[in-house]
C-alpha cells in the first residue's frame, strides 16, 4: 500500500491518487491492474484536456501521460500543469513508446519512462516521485 | 535504439534473426503441420524462462496441453524443474470455451498482471481465429490484443498453420513485427526442412530460404552460407605457395598452388581424385597445416583402410589435430548442414587445408543448382579469405574422352582445374593434365598419373593430346 500524507489533498482511504492518461481502454485496465495491486488509487483521462481539467479538479499527487493522447499531448499537458499555480506540484511522469526523455526532460517531467509496462520500473519510480511529494509537501510552510 | 534481443535457444536460428527476437515485439511463426513450429517455440520458452519473468505458454484448440507436453518431453532442453516455475501452462481454450472469442484480450490482459510473464506463446493463435463471428470481430480482437501487447514488456508468439498464400490476406501478419516461415521441401526419398524470415521489423535478418533438422536435441537451424563482405583474398601470394604433396605436380603449376585457392580435380571413377586429394592434405598435416577431409562416399573405416595402405599414420595425426574427418552418408546428408560445419571450422582456424569428395554428391543432396552454386562460390571466398587451400573433386562419367569438366560452371569458381582420365590403350594408363591456372603459368601437357604403394605421382607427358574444354 501507498499511504498518503495527512495532508494529501487528493486521497481516498488513504491512497495516493494517480491520475493516468492514457486512450486506450484495455491498457488502462492494465495500468489498473498494477497500480491498484501496489495500492495507488487510480483514476483516468483519455485525452489532454480533460487530463488537465481532471488535474485541476482532483489534485492528484502523480500524473502518468503517453505523449501521443489527443486533443493535447502529453508533453503540452505537462507544460500546462507546471505553468499553473494549482497544478504545477503534481508530479509528472511521462511514459511513452517515444524516446523523448531529453523533450520529457524540457516540458517539466518529472520522471521519464518509456513503454512497454515493465511493473517493477514502473512501481519504483512512482515509489520515487511520492517520496519526492512527500518531501514536498513536508517543505512547505 | 539499440533493443535488447531474447535468444531462440538455437545459435543458427539466432544468426538469422540478426540476434534474436527484438524484446516487446508480437511475432507470428507459421507453417503446415508437422514442421516443427512448436518445438521451435518449446525451446525459446525454456531458454527464455526465469523465475522472476516467466514463460507462459498458452494452448487452445489444436493440440490438447497433456499432449504437448507427452510430445516435447522427450527434448533434452524441456527441464522438468522448470514447469509451473519458470514455464508456465495454461489452456485458454477453457476461457474461451466460457466468454467467447471476443474476450481473448481480456484473458490475456488477466495472465499478463498475474503471471508477469516475459514470453507469451499461444499455439495455435489460427485455431482460435476461426472462432471469430465474422472477420470484423476477428482484426477487432487481433487489433486489441496486438495493442495489449504492445503496451506490455513481453515478447509474444502467435503460432498458426498459416501457408504462405495468406501473407497478404491476414491481419496477423500485417500488425506482426516478424513472421517466420517453416517449410519442408521435399527431396528425393527425404523431406528437407527450410525456414525463412518473411518480415522483421526493426532489424536486419539473413535473407533466404536456411536449413534446420529436428534431431533428438531439438530444432537446428544452419544459416544461409554468404559470401564475405569483405574483398582481402589473394594477398600478394607470390612467396605463398603451398605443395600439393603430390610429386611432379607443383612443377606443373609453377612450384604448387597459391595458399588460399581452390582446385578442382576432375575424372572418372578410379582415376585417382581421391587419392591425390588425401596426398594433399597428408603432406600438409605431416607439416603442420591442420588437414580436413569432407566426404560422401567411404566412410572412416573405408578410408583408414586405404590411407593405412600407403603406411599413413592418420591416428596420430587425428589426436594432434592435424587431421579431421568429415563423414557424411550420401542418402541423409544436407548441403547447408555440411556447410555449417565447413564454415565453422574455418572460421575458428582449425583448418589451413579442405578437400570436399565430391562435389556432385553435395549437388544431388540440393534442391537447386543455384543454391548448390551459390555455397560453393561463397565457400571459395571464405576459404580465400581465411586463407585456406581447398581441393573439390567432382567425378565424370566418361572414361577416357570427355568435352567439359563439370557441366555446371563450378569450374569457373576455381582457380585450378585438373583434369584426369584414362586413355583408351589397353592398358588404361591414368593421366592428369592441368587445364586451367588462375594467377599462374602452367605446363598445357598431358602426364601420366603413376599409382603405387607410396601413393600418387605425376611423371612423363603422356603422348597424345584431346580437346576439352573447362
Amino acid at each position: 500500500m501507498v499511504p498518503a500524507p495527512a495532508s494529501y489533498p487528493a486521497s481516498s482511504e488513504n491512497h495516493v491518487l494517480a491520475l493516468v492518461v492514457e486512450r486506450n481502454p484495455i491498457v488502462q485496465r492494465l495500468e489498473k491492474y498494477f497500480l491498484e495491486q501496489a495500492g495507488y488509487q487510480v483514476e483516468f483521462a483519455t485525452d489532454g484536456v480533460s487530463a488537465l481539467a481532471r488535474a485541476k479538479d482532483l489534485r492528484p499527487a502523480i500524473l502518468v501521460t503517453e505523449i501521443l493522447v489527443p486533443r493535447i499531448d502529453g508533453l503540452t499537458l505537462c507544460r500546462q500543469l507546471k505553468s499553473q499555480t494549482e497544478t504545477k506540484d503534481i508530479l509528472v511522469l511521462v511514459f511513452t513508446h517515444l524516446e523523448a526523455e531529453e523533450r520529457a526532460r524540457e516540458a517539466g517531467a518529472d520522471a521519464f519512462l518509456q513503454k512497454p509496462l515493465g511493473e517493477t520500473r514502473m512501481l519504483k519510480t512512482l515509489e520515487a516521485l511520492v517520496r519526492r511529494h512527500q518531501e514536498l509537501l513536508r517543505e512547505k510552510p | 535504439m539499440n533493443r535488447k534481443r531474447l535468444s531462440t535457444g538455437t545459435e543458427g536460428l539466432d544468426q538469422v534473426l540478426g540476434g534474436g527476437y527484438l524484446e516487446n515485439s508480437l511475432n507470428v511463426i507459421m507453417g503446415a503441420p508437422g514442421t516443427g513450429k512448436t518445438i521451435l517455440a518449446e525451446q525459446l520458452v525454456f531458454a527464455q524462462a526465469t523465475r522472476e519473468r516467466p514463460a507462459l505458454y498458452l494452448t487452445t484448440y489444436s493440440e490438447p496441453l497433456e499432449k504437448l507436453i507427452l510430445n516435447t518431453q522427450a527434448y533434452p532442453f524441456f527441464d522438468v524443474s522448470k514447469i509451473g516455475v519458470e514455464v508456465l501452462y495454461e489452456d485458454l481454450a477453457v476461457g474461451i470455451r466460457e466468454k467467447g472469442y471476443s474476450a481473448l484480450p481480456d484473458l490475456i490482459m488477466g495472465f499478463l498482471s498475474q503471471r508477469h510473464p516475459r514470453v507469451l506463446v499461444i499455439d495455435s493463435y489460427k485455431a482460435l481465429c476461426e472462432l471469430a463471428e465474422s472477420p470484423e470481430e476477428s482484426r477487432t480482437v487481433l487489433f486489441e490484443l496486438a495493442t495489449l501487447l504492445a503496451s506490455y514488456d513481453c515478447a509474444a508468439f502467435l503460432i498458426g498453420e498459416y501457408s504462405s498464400g495468406t501473407l497478404t490476406e491476414l491481419p496477423a501478419f500485417a500488425i506482426a513485427d516478424s513472421i517466420l516461415s517453416l517449410q519442408k521441401h521435399a527431396s528425393g526419398g527425404n523431406d528437407q526442412r527450410f525456414l525463412c524470415v518473411e518480415k522483421l521489423r526493426g532489424s536486419d535478418s539473413l535473407p533466404g530460404l536456411h536449413a534446420f533438422s529436428i534431431t533428438s536435441n531439438g530444432l537446428e537451424v544452419f544459416p544461409r552460407l554468404l559470401s564475405p563482405q569483405s574483398f582481402t583474398p589473394y594477398k600478394d601470394t607470390s612467396v605463398e605457395r603451398i605443395t600439393s604433396g603430390v610429386d611432379g605436380l607443383d612443377s606443373l603449376i609453377e612450384t604448387g598452388f597459391w595458399q588460399g585457392s581452390t582446385t578442382l580435380v576432375a575424372g572418372p571413377t578410379g582415376s585417382g581424385k581421391s587419392m591425390l586429394s588425401l596426398q594433399f592434405l597428408h603432406k600438409g598435416a605431416q607439416s603442420g597445416e591442420p588437414a580436413l577431409y569432407v566426404g560422401f562416399q567411404e566412410n572412416p573405416v573405408q578410408l583408414s583402410r586405404i590411407t593405412k595402405g600407403f603406411g599413413w599414420e592418420l591416428e596420430k595425426l587425428k589426436e594432434k589435430d592435424l587431421f579431421e574427418i568429415m563423414y557424411r552418408s550420401p542418402v541423409e546428408m544436407q548441403l547447408d548442414e555440411v556447410a555449417t560445419r565447413i564454415f565453422e571450422r574455418v572460421k575458428q582456424g582449425k583448418v589451413k587445408r579442405i578437400v570436399i569428395d565430391a562435389l556432385g554428391d553435395l549437388r544431388r543432396r540440393s534442391t537447386d543448382f543455384n543454391r548448390f552454386s551459390d555455397y560453393i562460390y561463397s565457400l571459395t571466398q571464405w576459404f580465400a579469405l581465411k586463407q585456406v587451400t581447398c581441393v573439390m573433386t567432382y567425378e565424370v562419367k566418361d572414361l577416357f574422352e570427355f568435352h567439359s569438366v563439370t557441366g555446371e560452371e563450378i569450374s569457373n569458381m576455381a582457380d585450378n582445374v585438373l583434369l584426369l582420365r584414362f586413355t583408351p590403350e589397353a592398358e588404361m594408363a591414368r593421366t592428369l593434365r592441368v587445364v586451367k591456372t588462375r594467377g599462374s603459368a602452367h605446363d598445357q601437357r598431358e602426364h601420366v598419373l603413376k599409382l603405387s604403394r607410396k601413393g600418387v605421382a605425376v611423371g612423363e607427358p603422356w603422348k597424345g593430346s584431346y580437346q576439352i574444354r573447362s
